[in-house]
């Protein structure tokens, strides 16, 4: 546990804020979600989803536990480039934006990141993409309920399961209530809450604190945090960058929304989202480097930031903190959780068992499967320390690296490549998965994401060298609504 | 080769700025969307 001796916030009060914030959740879910009626509404919301909300999800998904407990965390170790490094994560929702739109385009009827790749590449390639696909989003989901039981014990002392339960519960329940529109309507209250909160922080630490303090007192204790040239700062950006693209490009997360999204909204709304994302880890990142002007003494370097608002806000910076990384978990773990049983549903459900099923057999099955992840995902989180891999948040996403980061390409051809090799797409994924965990073990977690795009990138374009197999972008539309488990 | 401080403060207020302004510019979004009746 990498809590606190002392909690920032009274038990009680944090209790208050829970119980208020999951009614919060749940009764909207429930009435975001009371008129849908088909697994299409249920999981694409009604496919016409307008820029607010879409620019606001877009925004709530990317910020994690991570982005505001890790920043001020980034910040207090690699200084200037951390915070900055952190906030290139935005590129992965810049660069998506055009693929939003091609998505949308090629397949105005798709479910999931699954379809396409199945349509695209095949049977073989569809399978490897979702053993691919589906570790990374469980890897997620665990680590997104780790990150609710840690940060609430250390905010407020209630025990790590105790907390990671009532989370996971209220996310569970809000997203099989109101399906993709209970969380995209959650996530734009979501969303507001983390960048007023954050925001709000921020000034009062400037007004309270100021430049010239933070600046004087850096230079005097920790002047490398000042640094523009810091080696592992700089080698940090660099695989922040590549993880974060990865992730963007491969999950369903991301695909389910540009399926969800309005015909021309996908583009602009992921683009504004990513613009907007930008300042967040700036934001949220910086008050950590008060803390030698503050005089603060950190002894877990995830809790600095909560620390530096309590002790310029007192308890009120306290319960904004508590609020804001609520609202962050929240809006992470129901977007994995409606976008991970859509995969399940539409490509192992559908694709595998019942390919006959029906639109009202997929409805129930989505809900079903909503629940199974939730508990699973609570058995993996409850008994972290003794299964294998599930040790800690960062050892857990680090693994995943190599799996995103080999994903990249094969989408990435998939659109634009007119010749990609199917075949090579499928070793794309296999050989750049398994040689960039080799690295993990081998050399480093820093390189796991490295290696598994660079060999992916190699195989991919040597495969489609080698051979070429031309691609008629009409079939994806045409083939949309074929029945599963007889692909192209 | 440390950045100044007023390098610092600069990229930390826009940021902030940023940040103030983007609640602001989601709700404007959220009306506009909600008049022309596309919000869903």
């Amino acid at each position: 546990m990498t809590g606190l001796d002392d909690p920032i916030l009274p038990t009680s009060i944090a209790w208050g804020l829970l119980a208020a914030f999951s009614v919060l959740w749940v009764v909207l879910g429930w009435w975001l979600g009371r008129r849908n009626k088909t697994a299409e509404d249920h999981m694409l919301a009604g496919r016409n989803v307008g820029l607010a909300l879409a620019t606001a999800t877009a925004m709530a998904t990317w910020v994690t536990a991570n982005t505001t407990m890790t920043a001020p965390q980034l910040a207090l170790q690699l200084g200037v480039w951390g915070m900055l490094g952190y906030s290139l994560g935005a590129l992965g929702l810049i660069l998506f934006a055009p693929l939003a739109r091609r998505i949308r385009e090629l397949m105005p009827r798709g479910f999931t990141s699954g379809d396409f790749i199945r349509l695209r590449f095949g049977t073989f390639t569809w399978r490897v993409f979702l053993v691919v696909s589906l570790i990374y989003a469980f890897g997620w989901l665990v680590s997104m309920a780790m990150a609710g039981g840690v940060l609430i014990n250390a905010l407020a002392g209630i025990d790590y399961r105790v907390g990671m339960t009532v989370i996971l519960t209220v996310c569970v329940l809000y997203t099989l209530l109101g399906g993709l529109r209970a969380v995209i309507g959650t996530d734009f209250i979501q969303t507001i809450i983390i960048i007023a909160g954050a925001a709000f922080i921020a000034w009062l630490t400037i007004d309270k604190v100021g430049f010239e303090a933070i600046h004087f007192n850096l230079m005097e204790e920790r002047p490398e945090l000042l640094s523009l040239l810091f080696p592992a700062a700089i080698m940090f950006l660099f695989n922040n960058l590549l993880f974060g693209v990865g992730e963007i490009f491969h999950s369903n997360v991301w695909w389910s929304r540009a399926f969800a999204f309005g015909r021309h909204v996908g583009f602009r709304a992921y683009l504004f989202g990513g613009l907007l994302w930008l300042p967040i880890p700036i934001v949220a990142g910086f008050i950590a480097l008060a803390t030698p002007a503050l005089g603060i003494n950190v002894p877990a370097a995830d809790m600095v930031g909560p620390l530096v608002a309590a002790e310029v806000l007192g308890l009120t910076g306290a319960i904004v903190v508590f609020i804001v990384v609520f609202a962050a978990l929240a809006s992470s773990l129901d977007s994995l959780l409606a976008a991970t049983s859509d995969l399940v549903t539409r490509d192992i459900y559908r694709g595998h068992i019942r390919p006959q099923a029906s639109e009202q057999n997929q409805f129930r099955a989505t809900k079903v499967i909503v629940v199974l992840l939730g508990l699973l995902t609570w058995l993996a989180a409850s008994y972290r320390g003794e299964l294998p891999i599930v040790g800690s948040l960062a050892e857990l996403l680090y693994f995943t690296g190599a799996f995103v980061a080999s994903a990249i390409w094969p989408i990435v051809a998939g659109l634009y490549w007119k010749r990609a090799n199917p075949q090579g797409a499928a070793w794309s994924m296999i050989l750049g998965s398994g040689l960039g965990l080799a690295s993990y073990f081998m050399i480093g977690f820093y390189v796991a994401a490295l290696v598994g795009a660079a060999v992916s990138l190699a195989v991919m374009v040597l495969a489609t060298w080698l051979a070429p197999r031309p691609f008629d972008w009409d079939r994806l539309a045409r083939d949309d609504t074929q029945v599963m488990g007889s692909p192209a | 080769m440390t950045i100044s401080t007023t390098a610092l403060s600069i990229i930390v207020v826009i940021a902030t700025l940023v940040a103030t302004l983007t609640p602001i510019l989601l709700i404007a979004l959220f009306i506009r969307d909600w008049k022309k009746g596309c919000l869903w």
